[in-house]
């Protein structure tokens, strides 16, 4: 028998062993992961490593009462089957509480490289060397302080007592590094760039390090800025700082349905700038999340969230769609470690018809801003916090680095007054998103 | 399981570490009076951790059998000798260190499985159901609690034995308050690291509840603040943040070598005279602070470090190869989360020392300032020390007297500069974090806390 008939047969196992002590309905959803990676610190190879785990998650349904229960100690497994039937009798009941049908859907393709099987700690290692070296290349005065390169592969696998019963692979090529340039006495701010891939061919480390090495000397030597009130136009990554965990949680279904989010009473509504439209794809090719189905074994689609600036559409999963008579979006998120929640996907924001010098053409004081630094309230929409990596533009140019300067507004505000979106985008951590200009922002020199 | 790694560590060619954990995990999490999470969890596994060539590797596993220990062994082992080829320095050794030999249990005399599922669930409710009633005004609630127990056996081939046990109970509220469609929240949160008792003594889940409520309504009506430097009195919380985020990060040995802004200022003044700051596995002045642990996951017996002394930096927070490195003695900072984790340096408990000035006397001696108390939304900090952190609750101070919420406060600035900035030292003392979780890498369950400090730092605010 392969992983794949083993984990399911484990599945069904406990989907069995669950109803026989008394549960109504069952999800089991496990999870095998293989990782390997390998770590830099102070500019050297730190460890490498090589893991696997495999984790069975157990939901179950008596009168409507839910308990969830996972472990990793499989050969105990009816005495987590027994528990998660008490915990479940322990509970409140909830008519939202059932489990949804199956549905039929064609798999994502090209998620799974088979040569990542024979992709070792010595591969992960030549990794790492090629990101320090690839800053020696770009200046003496560089250090990757951190980064970390990581191969991992999962194997999925959900069993229901309604019927779902799907299992699925992927491979996953992550890697990051953190950058900062030391001259003298003077520390430049640390720079982060990310990616990632699904097949061993298309990992490249290079411009991932190159990236985060041009920002942090971009703000060595950085001086006091100035203060204004004016246009601040966020690098990709400070938009995901400032932007996506507020998206994330104005569009969750369950903040909706309890009352905390404001755009859940206005879908419908324009919420934003018609330059922005937002939209999320959990079958977006080679995205970081891309899965063919979701935490609950939903099929993910493309969900668009914010079309012209109006908000359209919520994330959902099945207890949300059902307390709220909605359909499901399939936004299922967690491991078998938790119970399903609900979370982006790869979220996207669209690219504008201006390009990033465009945008920087226009303004006549202004600040660029690379990363932020800060807090972002997801309820109130303030947001506070210091621009790093910050450059000064004057009379439509680039004019000098700046340190200590913050940045204050309020999302809801300065997306209405959103003057620019850039042609350009760049994957981030959990998005790909373009450059944006807002206006109104309160920039405060230290 | 000790007797069987005892005998695996002693039979390996080379340095070793074993490390058995099993962690069980509860929680129960409530938002409007619905149950939104009833789950627990079971983990075990062991890390294993061999020193090759001066290379570490790591690998693990969950078959807990002798075979199944001994290709973890082999693996970590092969890791370490793929790396050593790559690696341009080599670890020179491990310095010595008092290894922790001996049981260590949960400083509790009410442990927290003498109170049923039941129990928990309905405290739980309760309180939820508190918050919703606190104002009219209060559009969502939501209240969780959870629990960490985790049994570790840590054997080293050059000497730990230890048995270490950990229990970690905490308690977190939220409430949303809206008003003309503008929405704001307050929340709250407690942590120990002991039994139920001790952490419904610290802050009863009610005054949380109650606080959280508060928080939220009055923010409704309060403007933001206007920007720029200020004299600031912050309460423990934030000095705890300050002490851990901004301070605490910069001396892990491990940052400093990757180019902090700490490096070279050993012995130098960092911070006014009247400042002291210490990361210690004890739990000083209050019990029951959540990084308290005997033992590292390195087998090493913890201790109280003295980071800062009247001002000058005196030491890093080091892992037994960081301590070969600078030539002083492993401080018991080398931790690891899961099994699945490799230990690196991590903190603690960390605190500044309390001073001789009352609260009162802190606050009546500020014109014009704010009072600060809490980590709100959001909070990073630098390896140069340079950092931001929402603040829960952020009040004028006028002429000395306390005075109007405003919303949205942020308090920047470098942490070293806003050190160097104390005038007054409160002589009160709180652990605050208790119910934080710590990111680099991997998590760590850590506590943090002070007195009353008095300072200059920049309040984020509106144009």
């Amino acid at each position: 028998m392969n992983n794949e008939t083993i984990l399911r047969e484990r599945c069904r196992e406990a989907l069995k062993l669950t109803k026989s002590h008394g549960a109504d309905e069952v999800e089991v959803f496990a999870q095998t992961v293989h990782s390997i990676s390998a770590d830099i610190e102070k500019h050297d190879l730190q460890t490498s490593s090589s893991q696997q785990e495999t984790m069975v998650g157990i939901r179950a349904l008596v009168n409507q009462q839910v308990g969830f229960v996972c472990t990793n100690v499989l050969d105990d497994l009816e005495a987590t089957c027994v528990d998660v039937v008490k915990l479940a009798k322990a509970s409140p009941k909830d008519e939202n509480n059932v489990f949804a049908d199956p549905v039929t859907f064609e798999p994502v393709p090209d998620l799974y490289d088979s040569h990542s099987e024979s992709f070792s700690v010595s591969d992960a290692v030549a990794q790492t060397i090629r990101m320090i070296e690839a800053a020696d290349a770009i200046d003496p005065r560089l250090v990757i302080g951190g980064g970390t390169f990581s191969a991992n592969r999962e194997l999925r696998c959900i069993v229901t007592s309604k019927g779902v019963d799907l299992a699925e692979k992927a491979s996953l090529f992550t890697y990051y590094a953190l950058a900062t340039a030391k001259d003298g006495e003077k520390v430049s701010n640390m720079a982060f760039h990310f990616d990632a891939c699904h097949f061993v061919k298309d990992v490249n480390v290079v411009p991932v390090t190159a990236r985060a090495c041009q920002d942090a000397l971009g703000s060595l030597g950085a001086q006091k800025g100035e203060s204004f009130v004016g246009p601040v136009i966020l690098a990709p990554t400070a938009v995901e700082d400032v932007l996506v965990g507020l998206f994330a949680f104005q569009l969750n279904a369950k903040n909706a349905l309890r009352g905390s989010s404001r755009w859940g009473k206005s879908l419908g509504e324009a919420i934003a700038h018609t330059s922005l439209t937002v939209t999320d794809n959990g079958r977006l090719p080679g995205g970081v999340a891309t899965r063919s189905f979701d935490r609950e074994g939903m099929p993910h689609r493309e969900l668009v969230l914010i079309d012209a600036g109006v908000a359209i559409a919520l994330m959902h999963n099945g207890y949300t769609a059902r307390a709220m008579g909605s359909t499901n979006t399939a936004h299922a998120s967690g491991s078998a470690r938790s119970t399903p929640g609900i979370g982006l996907t790869n979220l996207s924001i669209q690219p504008g018809n201006k390009s990033k010098d465009d945008l920087i053409a226009d303004v006549k004081q202004g600040l660029l801003v690379n990363r932020f630094s800060g807090s972002s309230n997801p309820i109130s929409g303030d947001f506070s916090g210091v621009a790093k990596a910050a450059t000064l533009i004057k009379n439509g140019k680039l004019d000098r680095p700046v340190t200590g300067t913050l940045i204050a507004g309020n999302v809801f505000e300065v997306l209405k007054n959103l003057s620019g979106v850039s042609s350009e985008t760049e994957r981030t951590f959990a998005a790909t998103l373009p450059y944006l200009r807002l206006e109104g922002i309160s920039v405060t020199a230290e | 399981m000790q007797e069987l790694l005892t005998r695996i560590a002693n039979q390996s060619s080379g340095w070793i570490e074993l490390r058995f954990q099993e962690r069980k995990t509860k929680q129960i999490a409530v938002r409007n009076g619905t149950l939104e999470e009833s789950s627990s969890k079971r983990i075990q596994g062991i890390g294993v951790r061999a020193l090759i060539d001066g290379v570490f590797g790591f690998a693990s596993t969950t078959d807990l059998t002798e075979q199944g220990i001994l290709r973890a062994v082999a693996a970590a082992q092969g890791a370490a000798r793929t790396s050593s080829g790559a690696k341009k320095h080599r670890i020179k050794g491990l310095a010595d260190a008092s290894m922790g030999v001996g049981t260590f249990p949960v400083p509790t005399t009410d442990p927290l499985d003498n109170h049923s599922l039941e129990e928990k669930l309905a405290l739980v409710m309760t309180i939820d159901e508190r918050i919703r009633k606190g104002s009219s005004l209060i559009v969502s609630s939501s209240t969780s609690y959870g629990e960490i127990q985790d049994e570790k056996i840590i054997v080293t081939s050059d000497g730990a034995k230890a048995h270490v046990f950990i229990s970690i109970p905490e308690f977190r509220v939220m409430a949303v308050a809206q008003k003309d469609g503008d929405q704001c929240f307050g929340n709250g949160a407690n942590g120990v690291n002991g039994g139920w008792q001790d952490l419904m003594s610290l802050t009863p889940p009610e005054e949380l509840a109650d606080y959280a409520v508060r928080i939220a309504v009055e923010q409704l009506d309060a403007p933001h603040p206007p920007g720029g430097l200020a004299t600031v009195v912050l309460d423990p919380g934030l000095v705890g943040v300050l002490s851990h985020e901004a301070i605490g990060h910069s001396v892990e040995a491990d940052i400093v070598l990757g180019g902090a802004i700490t490096a070279n200022k050993m012995n130098q003044k960092v911070a006014s005279e009247l400042v002291t700051m210490v990361d210690s596995g004890v739990s000083e002045h209050r019990p029951h602070a959540t990084g308290t642990l005997a033992v590292d996951d390195e087998g090493v017996a913890t201790r109280k470090t003295t980071l800062i002394e009247n001002g000058i930096l005196r030491s890093y927070l080091h892992n037994r190869e960081t301590a070969a490195h600078f030539g002083v003695e492993p401080t018991g900072n080398a931790r690891a989360f899961e099994y699945s984790d490799a230990p690196i340096i991590r903190m603690r408990n960390t605190y500044i020392e309390p001073g001789v000035t009352p609260v009162e006397e802190l606050i009546a001696g500020v014109e014009d300032g704010f009072y600060m108390c809490g980590l709100g939304f959001g909070g990073q900090a630098d390896s140069n020390a340079e950092f931001m952190f929402g603040v829960r609750e952020a009040r004028e101070i006028k002429n000395g007297r306390i005075g109007k919420l405003v919303r949205g406060a942020t308090i920047s600035g470098n942490a070293f500069d806003v050190l160097n900035s104390v005038d007054a030292v409160g002589s009160d003392f709180r652990w605050d974090l208790g119910a934080s979780t710590c990111g680099k890498s991997q998590s760590a369950k850590v506590d943090a806390g002070g007195p009353h400090l008095r300072c200059k730092g920049t309040i984020g605010g509106r144009q």
